[in-house]
């Protein structure tokens, strides 16, 4: 009887190790922890809910798209969860499983930011684009990229500055950049003098963000260029855009 | 006899635990130290000698990365026509990001070339040079899904799918100028797996040209088909 014990107690040590010695898993297991876990026939509010995992039970995570996360259940079955969902799940060691979301609080704090904007450029039109870098909630790095197109002249600009927000917290938060960049212009060939020519710049500027909602945010930006020109004197180019961003 | 030596030993025990009941009234305070000390010392004793410290550490789990797949890149081949120019085939690519369900950002980028106009085949003279003819597009817009739906293959197949709405602005290079264009469409999309998509789409990128003499807006249609790959 004894013997028989020591057995049982044996094979139930070797079954808890056995994912310890079989290596790290390939997927994120996570355990419900709300009553009942609903998986979706697809990543959308519409699609209908076709299956449940009860509490304590587990899925295996496979991937993340937009709001939804793709799961496979002990039973095979895979389907989309919705992250509010997941929410209410944990991970193995009991600690609650937690992922970036697109709220408020990644608003304030963030990685990175891409956007785009329309504006005018010198009274030109201008179609421009961004990425930041975020190295804490105040201070990013920023690129952009640009092409003004005009009645006199059409070009490109690229600028690389910081970025100090104030206030990130809030829902409209200002801040200020400043930075350098090239502008490279092409006067129509119809002026006088046709020779295009690229410069450097340096800006100065300021702008406001304003949070709409999950990964969305409105930006409108001014910026006060001087290009560094080969004449006598430089050029002073202001620069109005407004668009939308998101951050992740 | 025998109930005098019961009577004797019962008084003598009552005694006795009488006794011991008030010593332990008077001496309880001072007595607990002391035999708190002995514990301690006699558990001292019990304990074996120390030689390794057992350090165990909680063991740390590895969490596994969860992939996205927000990130899409796609080819595009259709027609586009390009007012007065005839229609002709365009290529392009597409990189977009899916920000919700609802909401993605996309950067395209198109190639066509142009044909004659009416005018050029009449008169044969040739209004622009072959290498203006080049119509070359790229546009940024803001894409909205909706209808979401599935697609099904018989029994055992069903396929996300959802109609999309795009517009944005981008510039456009033809004839040997680079104007400001303004796009807007719609599209259908569906995903025979979760990392593949097949599009249909149509757009009309719009812009104001002075080719023919008057400054007109321009319509040049796009009607396209793509597969994309999800990252």
């Amino acid at each position: 009887m004894q013997r028989l014990l020591s057995a049982r107690r044996l094979l139930l040590l070797l079954l808890l190790a056995a994912p310890g010695l079989c290596g790290a898993r390939e997927y994120l297991q996570v355990f419900v922890t709300s009553p009942y876990l609903e998986l979706h026939t697809g990543p959308g509010r519409g699609y209908p809910v076709f299956n449940v995992v009860e509490r304590d039970g587990s899925v295996d995570v496979l991937a993340h798209y937009t709001e939804w996360f793709k799961v496979r259940t002990e039973r095979d079955v895979v389907g989309w969860v919705s992250e509010r969902d997941m929410l209410h799940t944990a991970l193995a060691d009991g600690s609650a499983f937690t992922f970036e979301r697109g709220d408020r609080a990644g608003f304030s704090s963030h990685h990175f930011e891409t956007g785009m904007f329309a504006g005018a450029y010198g009274g030109a039109t201008l179609i421009s684009a961004y990425s930041s870098f975020s190295f804490n909630s105040q201070l990013a790095l920023e690129v952009s990229v640009g092409q003004f197109l005009g009645n006199a002249s059409n070009g490109v600009v690229g600028d690389i500055g910081l970025a100090h927000v104030f206030l990130p917290e809030w829902r409209w938060s200002p801040f200020v950049t400043l930075g350098t960049g090239v502008v490279h212009t092409e006067p129509k060939a119809t002026l006088v003098q046709p020779l295009n020519r690229t410069e450097q710049t340096a800006y100065v500027g300021g702008g406001v963000r304003y949070y709409l909602t999950r990964r969305f945010f409105l930006r409108a930006e001014y910026r006060n260029h001087i290009v560094f020109t080969k004449l006598n004197s430089n050029e002073e180019v202001e620069e109005w855009k407004l668009g939308f961003a998101f951050f992740y | 006899m025998e109930t005098g030596i019961r009577v004797l030993l019962l008084s003598a025990l009552v005694a006795l635990s009488g006794c011991a009941s008030i010593h332990h009234l008077f001496h309880r305070h001072d007595a607990q130290p002391a035999s708190d000390a002995a514990t301690t010392d006699k558990d001292a004793d019990a304990q074996p000698p120390r030689v390794i410290d057992p350090q165990i550490e909680r063991r740390k789990i590895k969490v596994p990365k969860i992939k996205s797949q927000n990130v899409e890149l796609g080819l595009q081949f259709g027609s586009l026509s390009i007012e007065n120019f005839g229609t002709n085939p365009v290529y392009g690519v597409t990189a977009a990001y899916h920000i919700s369900e609802d909401f993605f950002f996309q950067g395209a980028y198109g190639r066509s070339t142009a044909g004659r106009t009416s005018f050029e085949t009449l008169s044969n003279i040739q209004l622009i040079t072959p290498s203006e003819r080049h119509f070359t597009y790229y546009d940024l817009s803001l894409g909205y899904n909706f209808l979401p739906g599935e697609v099904f293959l018989g029994s055992k197949v069903a396929m996300t799918s959802a109609f999309y709405l795009l517009a944005g602005i981008g510039s456009t290079d033809f004839a040997g100028d680079s104007k400001f264009t303004v796009n807007f469409g719609g599209g259908y999309r569906v995903l025979p797996t979760d990392r593949i998509a097949l599009h249909i789409g149509v757009e009309d990128h719009v812009f104001q040209s002075d080719l023919l003499g008057v400054d007109k807006l321009t319509n040049n249609l796009e009607a396209t088909i793509g597969a994309s790959v999800f990252f």
